[in-house]
């Protein structure tokens, strides 16, 4: 091409990703409602046993019984988590049919492989960081609810304010990494579509 | 200048391979087109004009032949340049306007800006000003759901000159719009192609617009049947 040097210029920047991928969420609220909630109910599974845990400890220094999470329950959590990552999985795929022409036609005003990967990506990025937060919420109540009873309600006070926050930013940042990992064959998928497929496909 | 090749089909041929039998939806296409020409393209379904397109566009690869779009080998340009060629070089307008159901008529327009690293600003700027060169100035923060066909074809015009292209593709562009409806959408594309001196080939059925072309290629069965000055 005459203008070769310009050819750097096709790009789609993370703000614009951000921005679009919000929209997805935003006006297709059902489905972004499903994958926000199996992912938080995964992580609020994974926080209840974590703060459950830390509530026993903090009980056992204050001069409480000793307690402790049993074996199985950690079994039982990793298995929510499964499932919760095959269940957004299985939404997102169900997304990239459901925007074949849209992807198709994306690629035909010039959007790369890689645009709509990081499209798709970003989007789950942005429901895992909301499932995090309120999967880490819903496993402080669930914690307060199984040991408050033993331990008393006011022994997440005496866990320190710290250890509460690891396990805040823990649990989310576990919540985006899984919801990554859930979305990567479908945004792959998206991305290698072929647009001339695409665009002849009627849902 | 307005004599000037900008698209240079040379023996093009595109065989698809379906249960074992070879489908030849393009069979030896050599044409010239020049730059501002209005084309269209007409024939039975099945033709190849919609083959035709994606060969144009970069959105598939010949069987054989050439496609030549200002001189350069569209065959020969790897993944980042045909992006760019799409982005930039080429507009395109669907039968049944594709706009991203999401994004109002302004975000539309703007997303293929987006993909060409524009500022985020200008680009709204510019889609702006081309809705209301398209009469949708009242129409900006409107979804595609919120529109009629006629309006939502309008955006999806407006989107194709996004990046000011020097092709614009249209297929089947009044195909599912109502005969005053079309009637617009002709005169709008047609009044483009004459004012801003856009190449603008469209395959279509619609008489209206084969009457207003600079010449008319008659397709069939992958072939060029006849070539007609309009």
């Amino acid at each position: 091409m005459s203008e070769r040097d310009s050819v750097s210029r096709v790009q789609f920047k993370l703000d614009d990703a951000l921005r679009l991928g919000y929209d997805y969420i935003k006006r297709r609220l059902d489905r972004a409602t499903i994958n926000i909630a199996s992912i938080a109910l995964g992580i609020s599974f994974l926080s209840t046993l974590m703060l459950t845990d830390a509530f026993y400890r903090a009980y056992a220094l204050a001069g409480g019984g000793r307690l402790s999470v049993e074996t199985y329950q950690y079994w039982l959590m990793f298995v929510a988590l499964v499932v919760s990552v095959v269940g957004v999985t299985n939404a997102m795929l169900i997304a990239v049919y459901e925007r074949y022409r849209e992807i198709g036609t994306m690629k035909c005003l010039g959007a790369m492989d890689s645009h709509i990967l990081l499209l798709f990506l970003v989007e789950s990025s942005i429901q895992g960081t909301i499932g995090g937060v309120l999967g880490f919420i819903l496993g402080i109540i669930g914690a307060l609810l199984s040991t408050g009873f033993t331990t008393g309600f006011d022994i997440i006070l005496k866990v320190p304010l710290a250890e509460i926050l690891l396990l805040f930013v823990g649990s989310t940042v576990l919540s985006i990494i899984l919801s990554i990992v859930a979305t990567m064959y479908p945004a792959f998928r998206a991305a290698k579509l072929n647009p001339v497929e695409a665009l002849s496909y009627e849902l | 200048m307005s004599f000037e090749t900008i698209i240079e089909l040379e023996e093009l041929a595109r065989y698809y391979e379906m249960g074992g039998v070879t489908i030849k939806a393009l069979d030896g296409v050599t044409i010239q087109i020049r730059r501002s020409e209005y084309v269209s393209i007409v024939g039975p379904s099945g033709s190849g004009k919609t083959t035709l397109f994606n060969m144009i566009g970069g959105l598939d690869r010949p069987t054989r032949g050439r496609v030549y779009i200002d001189g350069v080998d569209v065959s020969r340009l790897d993944a980042y340049e045909l992006a760019w060629l799409r982005c930039r070089k080429i507009g395109y307008i669907f039968q049944t306007f594709n706009l991203i159901q999401v994004l109002t008529a302004i975000e539309n327009v703007a997303l293929p800006t987006v993909f060409a690293g524009v500022p985020r600003d200008e680009g709204l700027e510019r889609a702006e000003k081309l809705l209301s060169s398209v009469g949708l100035s009242e129409r900006l923060h409107h979804r595609p759901t919120e529109l009629s066909a006629g309006q939502q074809q309008r955006v999806a015009i407006a989107r194709a000159m996004a990046n000011d292209p020097a092709i614009i593709l249209a297929d089947e562009p009044t195909g599912n719009l109502d005969l005053n409806t079309g009637m617009e959408i002709i005169d709008l594309l047609h009044g483009l192609n004459k004012t801003r001196g856009m190449t603008l080939i469209a395959a279509t059925h619609d008489l209206k617009m084969i009457k207003a072309s600079d010449r008319i290629v008659w397709m069939r069965d992958g072939k060029i049947e006849k070539i007609e000055r309009g």
